[in-house]
């Protein structure tokens, strides 16, 4: 990865990492590749993951009990490890959620320009 | 963990699907096979990474690189076993003596007194200071309305100490006897071995006699039987009844210096109790105990109050007198306190030469292991991991020093109590326990890290490029890194003259204290004493009859002519001081208090000890009990209190015997004796002939060339043809007495030079090693000098000159050091300023001697450099 494509793209902080794993669980368990192509593709490609760096978090959450790993069967019949949203790792996307719209908000006041 | 385990078991081959789901993808979008696999693996990232970062998840990374540096660093000291066995011996040393001196200051100044709640226990005492008194005891009339009028505490005890004899249980002994109120033992709330303590019926006037025994006493004089309850022993020929045993453990916490044998009640001591009616001085050793949530100061407040309604009402006896509360473990401390915190700065520093020295080696090592750094951070190792690695290397260096120091420590500790001096408080409590291991563990952690960061500030510093270029074993230390070697040579010297400089000057101040002339010749002069048992010798009349008799024995052997007796001995016995009145009354002089020490002597006294008559005549047979009394008055005394007058034939009258006003005539004016020790200046003196006012008990002083265990068991012989009840005790040569005097500072003076004599090795050895590493380094420089045609003694004097400036650098320093911590060396040096400039200059030119030499060594070795050689070296 070149030092350009790094700096269109946004780097994940590692918090921001966790909710978007915890918001692609919301709709399902799922396995670690089909999560990484979920984030890249909701963000249309803005928000690059580094997809190694996915399982790392995915082993913080689990560790938090946020999310559980269980085996299961792929798509195309592979076995793999799905992963899936607990009742606390949902609270949390909640809290969090509102928590990053309001981050959200503040910053985009902040930085409308002057009218 | 379990949980992580298990989370962790497929962790490979989940990475390897998603890669390979990642590479199917790309092959539906139309890249070839290849590509797809090289794009999927790079957007990936670094497999291994990723995996690292995932299992850090479950693990504490920290402790399993902490143990791997612990292994590595084992494996690092133990490939360089000369430079571990060096460090480690050096630390070992250094942290065994701090961990010992330690044990001694944590028990005696730190560790809480072993009574319930100690911090409630504090010391009563009386002080006068218009008269120069700053602490004393407490008359027992005072005390008695002292301790009914307070509101602060919850329970006071008095308490003095004396000696009786036992009779009955083997050969007649004397006892050492504590006499108490009967609250001592619940005041300070401590059980008894076997039966009880004293109840307060124990205390009152006419009670049957009680005693309690210590747990030595009943086990080595009467058999450790348990049937000793309710039996009695005799003491000064009187039965007591047995109520308990004291642990053996159990130390009267202050005022008394030795461990007792037996403890009785005031009320029933033959001596004490006749006291107790009394308000005289200087009474009792009172106890207390604050009520719960007292703070000292509010009791302060209250016993000033006391102490002013005292001199109100009785303003002869208590006007000027104030009463004091300190707390008890400050009371006990108060006297070594001082000493033993010089002796911990002092061995701190040893510690801390150690620890340069060290860091020195470190830092050689370091300098060669350039090239390992260079390359491990080539490979990517963070500045902060290089660091931490050497860090925990010298820490493990330290712990292994420290573990071998505290099993020097247990020795030291052994060796520490024995050479303690006696009377030296809770010498029993001296001991290594979780505090003080805990201590050297601190020290060894400290240690490490001291010595470990100069390296490991130094090592991760150099250019990586660079120390991979060079590639030479010997890669040349750069300028920071000699300059670092330098600074703590001088660092090394500067310490060590400090240290050097203290011990100097208690050296000093031993030698002027030792030479110093008692008033008397000690030389061949011996003492023995002999105590009277008060309930059969009760008259004076018995006393003047036992003594002469004795005398007249003792004087009749062969060798042992030259006899007398006194009471007190000076310097070997303790002092009576009593007040006095000089007939006609002269005008006291502001700022001198009208008492003076007083000694009752036998007619041959001033001739057997040697002390000159300077006028007047001397003491004869004739003055005895009908005749005029008579008193001889010390030298100072006739300076101090008749200034331009003769004082023979004036007379005096003293306190004592305490009822009734005796005039005595002075006939004469003899030398000044140091009475009460030998730093003190000799005070006024008076002495009254032995037959005018007899004590129930003497000491018989010889002068004889005979030795000391002959003529203890001459004497022995004689009072026991008198009474074989009578027991002698503590027969012992002055010369003894006066070494025993000079205990503490000896002992003092003593570690002081020892750690000054490490330091003084140790910054020998640093200079020492320094500049044999400089001489070795510049090896390749010197033979180009030699071979330009240096002479051999330039060289020398190249290298010397280098060692000289580093050295005179670290003298300047460490005298400057020396001059501002002098001040706490103050209150123990005698006759010697802390600023003593012949100390100062012996120990720089010392100092700078040793360290030269060490030099030498080395600087030799360069001068002697083939050139050839030294050429073809590098």
């Amino acid at each position: 990865m070149s030092t350009k494509e790094q700096k269109e793209r946004i780097e994940l902080l590692q918090g921001t990492l966790d909710l978007l794993i915890l918001r692609t669980l919301l709709l399902g368990p799922t396995h670690g590749h089909a999560i990484a192509k979920a984030i890249e593709f909701r963000s249309e490609d803005v928000l690059q993951v580094e997809q190694g760096s996915l399982y790392p978090a995915l082993h913080r959450l689990i560790k938090r009990r946020w999310i559980t790993a269980e085996d299961g069967t792929s798509e195309n019949n592979r076995r793999a490890k799905f992963y899936r949203l607990t009742a606390r790792g949902r609270r949390q996307l909640t809290a969090e959620t509102s928590k990053w719209n309001k981050l959200a908000g503040a910053i985009a006041r902040i930085l409308r320009p002057a009218e | 963990m379990r949980r992580g385990k298990r989370m962790l078991e497929n962790l490979d081959q989940e990475i390897r699907n998603h890669i390979e789901r990642e590479t199917q993808d790309n092959i539906e979008r139309g890249l070839p096979p290849e590509e797809a696999r090289y794009a999927a693996i790079r957007k990936f990232g670094n497999v291994t990474r990723v995996q690292e970062e995932t299992r850090e998840v479950w693990t504490l990374v920290w402790l399993e690189q902490l143990v791997q540096d612990i292994r590595f660093g084992l494996r690092m000291l133990r490939k360089s076993p000369g430079f571990t066995t060096v460090a480690a011996g050096i630390l070992a040393l250094a942290i065994g003596a701090n961990t010992a001196i330690f044990s001694a200051v944590y028990a005696i100044l730190l560790r809480p007194l072993p009574y319930a709640n100690p911090q409630q226990l504090v010391v009563v005492f009386g002080a006068n200071l218009r008269e120069g008194v700053k602490e004393t005891g407490i008359p027992y009339l005072d005390f008695d309305e002292l301790r009914a009028q307070n509101h602060v505490f919850s329970e006071t005890a008095a308490t003095a100490g004396h000696s009786l004899t036992l009779t009955g249980a083997g050969d007649p002994a004397e006892v050492k006897t504590e006499v108490v109120t009967p609250e001592y033992f619940s005041l300070l709330d401590v059980k008894p071995l076997l039966g009880r303590t004293f109840l307060s019926e124990d205390g009152r006037r006419g009670a049957a006699p009680v005693v309690m025994l210590s747990e030595n006493l009943w086990r080595d004089r009467l058999g450790a039987d348990p049937r000793i309850l309710g039996e009695s022993i005799t003491l000064d020929k009187r039965p007591f009844t047995v109520v308990g045993v004291m642990p053996g453990t159990f130390r009267s916490p202050v005022f008394i210096e030795d461990p007792r044998d037996i403890w009785i009640p005031m009320a029933q001591d033959p001596l004490f109790g006749g006291l107790m009616t009394l308000r005289n001085r200087p009474g009792f050793g009172v106890l207390a105990r604050l009520r719960p949530g007292t703070p000292s100061a509010q009791a302060q407040a209250e016993m000033d109050a006391i102490a002013a309604r005292l001199a109100k009402e009785w303003p002869e006896e208590d006007s000027g007198w104030t009463i004091g509360v300190v707390p008890l473990q400050k009371e006990i401390a108060g006297n070594v306190k001082t000493a033993l915190l010089v002796l911990l700065g002092s061995v701190g520093t040893v510690l801390l030469i150690a620890c340069v020295n060290i860091a020195n080696l470190f830092l050689t090592r370091a300098t060669t292991r350039a090239r390992e750094m260079g390359i491990r951070v080539a490979l990517g190792a963070g500045r902060n991991r290089i660091v931490r690695q050497l860090l925990t290397e010298s820490v493990v260096l330290g712990l292994v020093g420290g573990t071998l120091g505290v099993l020097l420590a247990y020795g030291g500790v052994r060796e520490l109590s024995s050479l303690l001096p006696s009377g030296f408080p809770r010498v029993q409590d001296i001991r290594i326990d979780g505090w003080v291991l805990g201590f050297a563990l601190l020290l060894s952690v400290g240690a490490g890290t001291v010595f470990g960061v100069a390296p490991g500030f130094f090592a991760a510093g150099p250019d990586v490029q660079a120390s991979l270029k060079e590639g030479s074993s010997h890669s040349g230390e750069g300028g920071v890194q000699r300059r670092a070697r330098n600074l703590l040579v001088v660092a090394e010297v500067a310490l060590a003259m400090v240290l050097l400089v203290a011990a100097g000057l208690l050296i000093r101040s031993f030698a002027t204290l030792t030479s110093v002339n008692p008033g008397f010749d000690a030389d061949h002069l011996l003492k023995a004493e002999v105590s009277l048992p008060q309930f059969e010798y009760s008259t004076p009349q018995q006393w003047t009859a036992f003594s002469n008799e004795l005398l007249t024995r003792i004087q009749a052997e062969p060798g042992m002519q030259n006899s007398a007796i006194a009471v007190p001995l000076p310097l070997a016995d303790g002092t009576v001081n009593l007040g006095f009145e000089i007939e006609g009354n002269p005008v006291v002089r502001p700022g001198t208090s009208r008492t003076a020490d007083y000694v009752a002597v036998s007619p041959g006294y001033f001739r057997v000890m040697q002390i000159p008559l300077l006028r007047g005549r001397l003491f004869s047979e004739q003055d005895a009990m009908p005749a005029p009394r008579v008193t001889l008055i010390s030298e100072a005394l006739a300076r101090l209190y008749f200034p331009n007058q003769d004082p023979i034939g004036k007379r005096m009258t003293f306190g004592f015997p305490p009822k009734g006003k005796t005039w005595r005539e002075i006939v004469g004016i003899v030398g000044d004796v140091r009475d009460v020790s030998l730093h003190q200046e000799p005070g006024p003196m008076m002495y009254v002939p032995y037959a005018q006012a007899p004590f129930w008990g003497a000491v018989v002083v010889a002068r004889t060339t005979l030795s000391t265990s002959s003529a203890a068991s001459t004497i022995r012989q004689d009072v026991r043809s008198i009474d074989k009840d009578l027991p002698v005790t503590d027969v012992e040569s002055m010369i003894d007495a006066l070494s025993a005097s000079v205990a503490q500072p000896r002992f003092g003076m003593f570690l002081l030079s020892l750690f000054g004599a490490l330091a003084l090795i140790l910054a020998a050895a640093g200079i020492f090693g320094v500049i044999s590493y400089s001489v070795s380094s510049r090896t390749r420089e010197v033979g180009i000098r030699v071979a330009l045609g240096a002479a051999r003694g330039e060289i020398l004097q190249l290298i010397l000159s280098e060692s000289a400036k580093l050295v005179l650098l670290g003298l300047a320093l460490g005298i400057g050091g020396a001059f501002a911590l002098g001040r706490f060396l103050r209150s123990l040096l005698f006759e010697v300023r802390p600023t003593d400039p012949l100390t100062f200059a012996a120990v720089a030119i010392l100092l700078a001697l040793v360290t030269l030499a060490a030099a030498y060594v080395p600087a030799r070795r360069a001068m002697r450099v083939d050139p050839m050689v030294a050429l073809r070296h590098e």
